[in-house]
This record gives structure tokens, sequence and C-alpha cells, in this order.
């Protein structure tokens, strides 16, 4: 396990690699130079050139011939490619179109979006797993089935329609909640209530059905009818010895879920005005600023990269069989 | 026998009532049919099985015969829904209180989960098949066995701890203090089994349910855990119902035997009746499938060959034909055939011919023990 | 004495049927999952009723007031500028399932060939292919597709300019063949050394002839279960995508409906809204329930 481990950890340069590979390709080579288009329609040749200047499209592609020749073999580098590499590894990716410094939006953004993000996580699957729980142990039976009705249901409702129907009717016509709005601190805690309880219920139906399919493979398990024999109650059997079990499969899917609460975030905080990592992309996507976009790809990936690493750290922990030594 | 004080065992080793008694035991499940319309099949049906303290009953019978589900039935096991348990009682009268003969004893369907979770692995325990999945793979040795133990005894961890010692030592693991800190998967098949025996009899069960213990084994290995089990029946002296496929492993453990099939059971006798006087065509057959040492068969007969010609049976009685469809009227064996009393002490399933009217089915118990025959033909 | 017999009747054996034919009849035996069929089928008659222009080619029409509200005449209403929103539902029809038919196509055509090809070459071939996946599954999904989209948009290939709709079949078809290609990867090591191809080598076949005639239709089920569940995929990421502005433009699709009805609805024209979330959760629900049954026919071993 332990050499496994290692291999992965051997392998992650070679991923980080490859997404900035992909990136580079479809933001410098598939879609090129989009100065003149970020410069508007009325502007002048030198707003243009300044644009590419500035982004860096004035630069050849791959290696910079003319640069060596004229300043020596080292400026063969100076290249979109080699940019790209640069400021990715270095975190640091320049400047949006709004002037601002991009790692500091992708700093000031991550705390809305973990603010988000974090309850939802939480409270979906503390919900699903007990739930998926439960209606493993009454198999075949009324409540099983309604529940996957339900879970069905909720699984085929798009997730917009859940957050503009949850937002007209619980905040706009109930006035149960604030419809829109972002402070920072505990004062903005009210800002956040709904947003999280609706990204939940879009994330239910799901999650209950996958975590209810591993439930149902492990309560069916010879050992559990070992715990049955041995006399130990049910609670106990579901929490002490179902669950340990079923382990793998949930954090394998806790994993698969980040990027999930990526997409839920997203259009919940454009619905609900909390500025985050969500917002940011689609405000850059709205202002075709290719270089946010860049960075926020680049960032989410490598933390999903992580995540991923953690996950094989994780089986160690909770299984005896994956040996870390 | 010198007169000595009769302690709880004596009495119970005296006594003619069966530790245990099922009686009439009809246990169903869904099938859909072709069509896709629920139905419900009888996996067991008028089953009737006694075993008596300190004996071996031995359920013999091919996969999907019932044997698991009867034994399940007994621990409530069965899971519920899909399963139901149509009608029948089983009599349990291995708690303390209902230890004397006669006593109605308790009727373990009829209980609650809460009742049932004080009998299970306290004093009815349960070994399974597998030994390779029955136990938890991420829990210790040690976790496993105090489980037990914590629920049904006044005890602290540490206490508990030495009572897994023991019993590891009991099943003959060597080390068995260390043996606790390891998980499953660091043991070989036939150790698990052994711990598995070890965490049944942790709690001193009066009697233990033993599903085919051996079969994921190999064959040595086979033959030491059944040793184990003989040993440590005689000492804790607890009755077993050990399920098996194996009429080997029948012969050389059982007391008496319970042949059955298709969910019924077919023939009830001692060991020695079931082998050398088997009544019912499909145990015939059964016995007739066996290879024999040293005897060449130029085609070994099937279970099929052997049943089809039940001559010499005992006249008044007919055997009724199985079929295989799922659930005839009246189930398995004819709408009328039950349990009669074909022979002293021999049970088979049947009916009575016209000319033998008054003959009444019975619900076979035999007290029987093979160790006391061999003595009284050694002495 | 009455000749006692006991006879023993072997189960009928079910007659030599095909995997299809057997999974066809577990199918046909669920009836919900059967009335599920018929709705993705007359989704589908819809669709290419539209593309074909047999349907609601009128949609830019205006039929009535702006706003009007839902009545026999328009059943979902009309929009700001007077259109039926029900022909705009319809019409919507085309694009959903262009989206899930043309991204299945591209992702099949992509993953099949790249996963055989890392299976039966190895060596390098292989690890090149699993690091080019390893690469992409590492990039959450949603964020990937719309990078994708983003970058396609505007741009052009072999000469043709891709216009909203197109950038998302490509961003959706070069995104989604990961699993695909993982799945074949796997069944192709499986099978490769197994003793049937090794014996349709001995008689001359060629190794890659045996993998498209044995392997390949053996896991045809699973690409079939994989995708009757992935399209649902397909639609709600179009929804999302037109509805960022990045799908189809010049004409009406579920997403851009939503998009619409984003602010319609806090002034209290909810129709437009009702009948797009109605749409995809037709078509959502129905590949849902027909996907399960399809899984549970085809292949009884995985149940739920």
């Amino acid at each position: 396990m332990l050499s496994y481990i290692v291999r992965r950890l051997l392998y992650t340069p070679l991923i980080v690699v490859g997404v900035l590979l992909v990136t580079f390709l479809l933001f410098r080579v598939v879609q090129g130079d989009v100065s003149s288009d970020i410069a508007g329609k009325n502007a002048s040749p030198e707003t243009i050139a300044e644009i590419r200047k500035e982004y860096g499209y004035d630069k050849p592609l791959i290696i910079n011939t003319e640069a060596a020749r004229e300043r020596g073999v080292l400026a063969v580098f100076d290249s979109q490619f080699f940019h790209h590499f640069k400021s990715a590894l270095t975190l640091d990716f320049g400047r949006s179109r709004s002037k601002q410094k991009i790692s500091t939006l992708l700093m000031e953004g991550a705390i809305p979006s973990l603010s988000l993000t974090a309850p939802i996580f939480l409270g979906l699957l503390i919900t699903s797993v007990s739930l998926s729980m439960l209606v493993a142990l009454r198999r075949g039976g009324p409540f099983d089935t309604s529940v996957v009705v339900v879970c069905v249901m909720g699984m085929s409702l798009p997730i917009l329609a859940t957050i503009l129907f949850g937002q007209y009717f619980l905040a706009h016509k109930l006035g149960w909640f604030p419809v829109f709005g972002y402070e920072p601190g505990l004062a903005g805690a009210k800002y956040f209530v709904l947003p999280a309880l609706l990204g939940m219920l879009a994330g239910l139906g799901g999650d209950v059905r996958f975590y209810r399919t591993v439930m149902l493979d492990e309560i069916q398990s010879d050992y559990i009818r070992t715990a049955r024999a041995k006399g130990q109650g049910t609670l106990r059997i579901l929490y002490k010895h179902l669950l340990k079990n079923a382990m793998i499969p949930i954090i394998s899917k806790v994993v698969l879920a980040i990027p999930f609460l990526f997409l839920g975030s997203l259009l919940l905080e454009r619905f609900f005005g909390i500025p985050g990592l969500g917002y940011l992309m689609i405000e850059a996507i709205g202002a075709r600023d290719s270089q946010v976009i860049m960075a926020l790809t680049f960032i989410i990936s490598i933390l999903f990269v992580l995540g991923n690493l953690a996950t094989d750290v994780c089986y160690a922990l909770v299984d005896p069989r994956v040996s870390l030594n | 026998m010198g007169f000595v004080e009769r302690g709880y065992w004596e009495t119970m080793l005296m006594s003619d009532t069966p530790i245990i008694e099922i009686e009439d035991l009809a246990v169903s499940f869904p099938v859909p049919d072709a069509a896709g319309r629920g139905r419900r099949f009888d996996a067991v049906k008028r089953v009737n099985l006694s075993v008596y303290p300190s004996q071996t009953l031995a359920v013999v019978g091919e996969s999907g015969s019932g044997k698991s589900v009867s034994a399940m039935s007994i621990l409530q096991l069965i899971p519920t829904p899909p399963g139901k348990y149509e009608s029948g009682k089983i009599i349990w009268r291995g708690d303390g209180s209902s230890a004397e003969a006669g006593s109605d004893g308790t009727d373990l369907l009829k209980l609650n989960d809460r009742q049932m979770r004080r009998i299970r692995g306290n004093q009815i325990a349960m070994i399974f098949q597998e030994p390779m999945t029955s136990l938890n793979p991420v829990y210790t040795i040690g976790e496993q066995i105090t489980e037990a133990v914590l629920l049904h005894q006044a005890v602290n961890k540490s206490q508990a701890n030495q009572i897994a010692i023991d019993a590891l030592e009991d099943v003959g693991i060597a080390d068995p203090a260390s043996r606790l800190k390891e998980y499953p998967h660091q043991l070989s098949g036939g150790m698990r089994q052994r711990v598995m025996i070890a965490m049944a009899l942790a709690c001193q069960p009066n009697l233990l349910l033993a599903d085919e213990p051996t079969t994921a084994l190999d064959v040595t290995i086979q033959a030491q855990i059944l040793e184990l089990l003989r040993t440590l029946q005689n000492q804790k002296q607890m009755a077993v119902l050990l399920i098996t496929h194996d009429l080997g492993v029948v012969a050389e453990n059982a007391d008496t035997v319970a042949v059955m099939y298709a969910g019924r059971v077919l023939e009830y006798a001692s060991v020695f009746d079931v082998f050398q006087r088997p009544l019912h065509p499909y145990t015939r057959g059964l016995l007739l499938s066996m290879p024999v040492l040293g005897k060449s068969n130029e085609r070994l007969p099937t279970v099929m060959d052997g049943a089809t010609v039940p001559e010499d049976f005992p006249s008044g009685y007919v055997v009724q034909p199985h079929t295989i469809d799922p659930n005839p009227p009246g189930g398995y064996g004819g709408p009328d055939a039950r349990l009669y009393e074909v022979e002293s002490n021999h049970w088979v399933l049947c009916e009575p011919t016209a000319g033998n009217t008054d003959a009444k089915p019975a619900h076979p118990r035999l007290a029987f023990k093979r160790d006391s025959v061999a003595e009284a033909v050694g002495g | 004495m009455t000749a006692a017999t006991t006879e023993f009747v072997p189960p009928s054996a079910s007659a030599g049927r095909s995997l299809w034919y057997d999974a066809w009849l577990r199918f046909k035996r669920n009836k919900l999952a059967m009335v599920m069929l018929g709705v993705v089928l007359l989704y589908v008659a819809v669709g290419i009723g539209v593309a074909a222009g047999w349907l609601t080619a009128d949609w830019k029409e205006s039929v009535g007031p702006s706003y009007a509200a839902p009545s026999w005449e328009h059943p979902f209403g009309t929009d700001i500028f007077g259109q039926s929103v029900f022909r705009k539902m319809i019409y919507g029809t085309k694009i959903s399932l262009s989206v899930a038919f043309f991204a299945s196509l591209l992702s099949i055509g992509i993953g099949v060939p790249m996963g055989a090809a890392a299976g039966f070459f190895r060596g390098v071939v292989d690890e090149v292919i699993v690091w080019l996946y390893s690469t992409l599954s590492s990039i959450p999904g949603l964020l990937l597709i719309l990078a994708f989209a983003y970058a396609l948009q505007g741009t052009s290939l072999f000469g043709f300019k891709l216009t909203g709709i197109t950038s998302v079949y490509l961003a959706l078809g070069l995104t989604s063949w990961v699993g695909l290609c993982r799945l074949i990867r796997g069944e192709v090591i499986k099978h490769k050394d197994r003793d049937y191809v090794t014996a349709a080598t001995a008689y001359g076949a060629s190794k890659t002839r045996v993998i498209f005639r044995h392997v390949i239709p053996n896991v045809t089920h699973l690409i079939l279960i994989d995708f009757s569940l992935r399209f649902v995929g397909f639609i709600h990421a179009e929804v999302i995508l037109s509805f960022l502005g990045l799908g189809a433009k010049s004409e009406p699709s579920w997403g851009v409906m939503i998009d619409d009805a984003r602010l319609e609805l806090s002034r209290g024209y909810w129709w437009q809204m009702a009948a797009a979330t109605l749409a995809i959760f037709g078509i959502s629900l129905a590949l849902n329930i027909a996907g399960d049954a399809l899984r549970d026919a085809l292949d009884p071993k995985i149940r739920t």
C-alpha cells in the first residue's frame, strides 16, 4: 500500500502537467488570441496591441526562436507555453480583466464558497448515509419503495428548477429566508441557510440511491448475520458493523462529490449573490476572461488531485486489510 | 453409575425431554412467477425436528432442501420481509428455568426482537459455512469475541478479554493473547472457523447451530474442526444441530439424523438406523450415491438411480412422490404425507395405505447417544 | 403393495435464447419501465419531428399578447414576444436530444477505440491513454465541460465555425469518453488472454479481429447501460450550459427558457419555467426508470 501511495504521489506531477497541457490547449491553442474580443468592437489597433501584449498573445505559442536569436538561448523559453507553466506553478496568474490580481480573487472567493459548500457537504453526507441505512434495513418494504421513488424523482428534477422555485416560493413568496445577499462573518449566516438547504435537496436523491446500493450490498453480508446471531441490537449493527464496512465506497463517493459541490455552489452562488468561486467563474464566462477561467480550472483540479490522494490514505485508515506498511 | 449429586446437565441428560423441538415449521419467501406476479413459496414446510441435550442431530440434504432455513428460524435470523414464518412452533427448553423435564419451554417464534437477542449468542449460538465472510473484516478477533461476551455477561472489558483468551485457547489457537489483536484477513480459513467457534462458545450456549461449518475448508482442516467440535461438545455438554450435505460427516458425528429434501423432513432416525436401514427411497438414493473406498464403480449411481425402487418399504405405508413444482397443492410429498413412525424409533414422511388407516402421524422424538451404544457393545 | 415411486422431473431447461431476447423478456415484465420506454420514444419522435421541420417550425410566430397566462389555446401561455411557450418547449426537445445523441456518438467514437487500443497494445500506448484519461478525470466534470464549451465558443474546426450548440456537443463528447474508455480497456485486458482469443489466433484470426468480433460485442450491454443513465447527465448539462449562455442562442432550448424565466418568475410569470422544468423532468424520469430496468434486465447480477 505504501508503494501504491508513493506511486500515486509520483504520478501526481504527471497529472498536474496533464492539466496544464489541457488548459494550454483549450485557452491558448484552440481558443487562441481573443484580444480583439476583449477590447470590444470599436477599439483602436493600439488598444488591441496593448491587450495582446498584456496577455502574452504577441508571443509565439511554444518556442520563441526569434527572441533566442536576439537575446540569447534562454530566451527561447519566452513563449506562451512556458509562461503558462510558470504562472500556474508559481500561482501567479496575473490580473483579471477588472485589473485585480487573480490569486487574490481566488483567495477571497474561497471563504464564501466554503461557507456554503461545507454545510451542504456535511448535511448531505449525514442525512443520506443515515437514510440509506434505514432503507437498507427495510429493503423491499413500502418505506424503501417510497424513498426510491422520491429519489428518482429528485434526480430527474433539473437543479436550476430546484434553485429557482425554492428561491421564488420560500424566499420571495413566503419570506422565510432572505432572497439574496451576502455579509462576511456570522451576521451573514442567514443568507446561507436557504442556498445550503437547496443544495442539499438537489444532491439528496442521487446520494441516497448510491448509498442504498452500497448498504444493500453490505447488509446482506455474512458478518451482519453473525452479529445478529450474537444477539447484537439493530442500531448497533448498523452503526458499528455496517457503517465501518461501507466506509470505502462512502469515501470514494465523498471525493467524487466535491466537484458536484462546485457545480451546486456555482449556480447557488449566482442566484443568491454569494461572492464565491462559482460566482467568479460565471462572471468570468460572461466577461470572456480566459485567464480567470484558466486559473480556476487549474486550482480546482489540483485540489481535486490532492483530494484523490487523501482518499487513498483514508482507505488505509478505515480498512485494516489495506495496510500502509 | 454411582449415586452422585445431580447437576443441571445431569438432569438434562437423564431427561427424555428435547432441549429444542421444531414443530410444523413453515417459512415462505416470495418468488415472482413468469408474469412478474408475487407468489409465495414455502422454503420449508411441516418441518419437525428435536434435539436432546448433549446430543448431535445432523440435518442432511442437498442445497435448497431447507436445512439452513430451519436452523436460521431457530434464532429468527430469516430476514422478514422478504421471508415469513407461516406456521409452527419452536419450543426451547434450554434456559435454566425450564430445564426440568416436562417443562413447556418457550416458543422462540413468539419472542420479540428484544427477548430474542437475549437468547442469540447466549443460550443458542450459531456458526456459519463461510468463516471467510462471516467475520467482520474491519474489527479484530478480540473485538468480535468480546462483543458477544459483553452483550450477555455482566463483566468488564478486561474480564471479557480474559474470557476471549480462554475461548481461543479452548479451540486450540496458540498464543491467544496476541491473536486477539489480529484481523480476520491475517488468519487462515481453518483458524477463522476456530475463531467463529470460540466466539460462539464464549458464552457457554446450551445449543450450537453449526451450518455446514466445514464445507468451505479443505479436507484435513475439516477433520480437525469436526474433531474439535466433538471434543468441545463433550466437555461442555452442549447440544449440536449440525447441518451438512456430507454423509461422511454425518456418519462420524451424528447421534440422530434428519434427511431433508425440498423443504420437508423425509426421514428421521438414529444414525445407525439411517445408514443401515434407510427407509425413504430418497435416503436410499443418497446413500447409494456415496462412493465407497475400494469398491470400483463404472458409474456412481445418482440419487435418482437409487431412489426409484423402494421395494422393501414397510407395508401399510406409501411414500408420496416429490415434485419440483414450486408449490404443489398441499405441499411436498402429497397432501396427506406426514412423518409416521413406521418402525420403532424410525420416522418417515409417507401416508398410511388403506389397510392401515389408524396410524397416527408422530412428531419425531428420539433420545439417542451413539457413545452409549458403543459403550454397550464394547462392555 | 402399491409401487411407491419417486419421480424427479428436471426443471424445464430454458430453450436456447440470446442474451438480448432474454433481457427483453425481463424488461417487458416491468410495466412501469415499458411505459417509460414509451415516453422516451415519444420524446425521440418529437425531436425527430422538430428536426425534420414537421413540428413547431412556426415557433417564432407571435400568437398572442405578451405574457398571456396558460389557456386551452396556449397550454403554457406566451412569453414576452407573445410566442407560444408550448411550441418553444416542443422545439427544445430537438436541442436536448441532439446534444445527448451527438455527445454520446462522439464519446463512443473516442472511448471505444481508445479503450480497445490501450487494453490491446498495453505498453506505451496504454500508459499514454491512461495518463490522458487520468488527467481529464482529475478536472471536476462541470468545470471541464464549462472550460471546453467556453474555449470552443467561436473557434472553427476544419473550417466549420463552432457556434453555440455545436460547441456543447463537442464539450460534452470530448469530456465524457473517459468512463467508457476505462470500461472497455478493462474488458479487453480481461478477455485478451482468455483461451478463446488464443484459440482464434491459433487458427489464423488476427487479434484485432478477435477483439472487435468478440470482446466488444460482449461489452455492448455495459455501454448501453452506461449511456442510458449518462443521457440524463447530458440533458441536464445542456440546460446549465445554455443557461450560462454557452449553448443554444438563436433557437429555443429548455436551458434558454429557464434563463428567460429567471426574471419572469419574480414577476409571477411562472409558465415558461414550469414548461421547461416539466419537459426536463419528464425525459429524465423516463430515462432514469427505463435505464434502471435496462440494467436489471441486461445484467441481473448487479441488483440494487
